[in-house]
Order: structure tokens, then sequence, then C-alpha cells
């Protein structure tokens, strides 16, 4: 993981995998920080999981003695004088809140901190993976920002799946016509 | 090479210790754990500078024979820890990497 769009990817698929039906992604950048947060109304965790998530010879996927998802985000912001925060809470009953919260802050330009590599194809590849769910991506650098909301999508597509290849290309050729904006210096 | 061999050649910091003298297949010298992930292969002899934990997940992911830690990098405790726990046997050492491939190269390993 030699960019950072890729632990996005991975972080924000435990999400998906915890059978979230919206994600949030904010990507925040202040000065030489970057704030990096993903909430989603997953099945969220107990608290001996949420203890045991930064130990990476643990993990809930049973194909693998160890899970080093969170591990390498938490080494890569504390590599970087920055760390990491996670709440999560199970429904107690039904219809109850649950769902996760991850917030991480990095030294955005820290000698040891990664290039933020493709977050268009990052983001795309996230809707592919999990076109029933929704997303809103937001990533804001001072009065600039790239934005992406998958129920405003869904308005205009009506029945159409975000799974189509056009929409997919649409949201990637968008995103990259955002940043490209948001880079104009 | 054994473990052993590799002791009496580099005289290196015994840090964790594992029982079995096992034999080293394979070198893989790298410190984005990421990419030692998919690169370290089972009986590698892993030379890094990285010390925390995740290091010896990755390692027992891979059944690697040993990590080498260079540049007179020690373990962190509850990477020590976990060395311990899982039987992972870790070296230090005050060379350099390339110092260290040098070494082992010259051993034809």
């Amino acid at each position: 993981m030699d960019e950072f769009s890729l632990y996005v990817l991975d972080i924000v698929n435990n999400s998906t995998r915890a059978g979230a039906r919206n994600i949030r992604i904010f990507l925040r950048e202040e000065g030489d920080d970057l704030y990096f947060t993903v909430e989603d109304d997953g099945c969220g965790m107990s608290e001996e999981q949420l203890a045991r998530l930064r130990d990476p010879f643990f993990t809930t996927r049973k194909t693998r003695k160890v899970g080093l998802g969170v591990p390498f985000l938490v080494m890569l912001a504390e590599m970087t004088g920055g760390w990491v925060k996670i709440a999560s809470k199970q429904a107690a009953g039904e219809g109850e809140d649950h769902g996760t919260k991850l917030e991480a802050k990095f030294g955005l330009h820290h000698v040891d901190f990664l290039p933020l590599g493709d977050l268009c194809g990052t983001v795309t590849t996230l809707i592919q993976g999990a076109p029933d769910t929704d997303f809103l991506y937001l990533h804001t650098r001072g009065e600039k920002q790239v934005r992406l909301d998958t129920k405003e999508l869904r308005q205009v597509l009506g029945d159409l799946s975000l799974a189509e290849p056009e929409v997919l290309a649409w949201i990637r050729e968008n995103l990259a016509e955002q940043y490209e904006q948001m880079n104009q210096v | 090479m054994k473990l052993s061999d590799l002791e009496k050649a580099l005289s290196p910091a015994v840090i964790a210790a594992r029982e079995e003298d096992r034999e080293i297949l394979g070198v893989y010298a790298g410190d984005l754990l990421s990419r030692a992930m998919s690169h370290v292969r089972e009986g590698d002899l892993w030379i890094t500078i990285m010390n925390n934990r995740n290091v010896l997940a990755v390692a027992g992911l891979a059944d690697a024979a040993a990590v080498l830690l260079a540049e007179g990098v020690t373990l962190l405790p509850d990477a020590l820890e976990a060395a311990r726990d899982n039987g992972i046997a870790v070296y230090s050492t005050d060379k350099t990497v390339y110092e260290v491939c040098s070494l082992l190269a010259g051993y034809g390993v």
C-alpha cells in the first residue's frame, strides 16, 4: 500500500462488509494536517472487538489469523504524527442506532506520508463493489472541495443501477474533473 | 543456511529465539509492510528496519524463518511480546540492510 487511497479503500471496505447502507467518507486538508473520517450504519462492533481492532493478530474474518487494515492505518497515522480514533455501536434492539465512526489524522507533509493516489478510482471501485449502498464522499482543501453523493445521483438515474459501466465511467470522470479544478493553483 | 549458521555468520543479538533450528530458504529485504505481506515467502529471512507489532503479524502470516532487524533497531515492547507469543525468531544487527545482504550473498544464500 504505497498510496493513501489504498488505505481508504481498505478501511471503507470494512464498512461495506459490516452491511452498511450509508457510508460517509470525509477527507479534510487543514494546513499540514489531513483528517480522514468514515461513518457507517453497519452492524457495529462489540466492545471486545473494538478493543482488539488495533491488534494485528486479530480479525473478524475467519480465513486469516491476522487482519491488518486498521493496524496499518494506525501505523501510517502515528508515523506521520497523527492518530486514529474509532467508536462503534451495535444495535441494542430492533430499530436502534448502530454503526462505526473512524477518525484519523495524518501529517500531510510528513516525510513518511504517502502520495494521496488515485482517489477517483478508489471511490468508483467502492461504489462498483456496493452499488446499493449510499456513499457521500467529500474532500475539502480550504475553500475548494470534491463532492459526490450517490443519493443525489440516484434521483437523476431513476432505476438505473450505479453498477452500470456507463454510470461508473461518469462517476470517475466527474470526480477527475472536480479534482482537476481543485488542483488548479 | 540454517538459523544457527546465520547466528555464527552475523553474530546478531538474539531478540527472540525459537527452539527449532530452521533452514533459511530465501531472503526478503524491505520495510513497506503491505508489500512485504505479498513478498515474504515461507522460510524466508526478512530483513527490515521496522520494529512494531505489525512486523510480527506479517512474518507470522508468511511463516518466515526469522526477522532480522538492521541498523541497530530493536523490537518495541509489545512487538517483543508478539514475537514470543507466536514463536517467531527475531535478531538485531548494527549492519545496514545492504551490508547484511552482501554478507549473506557471500555465503551463497
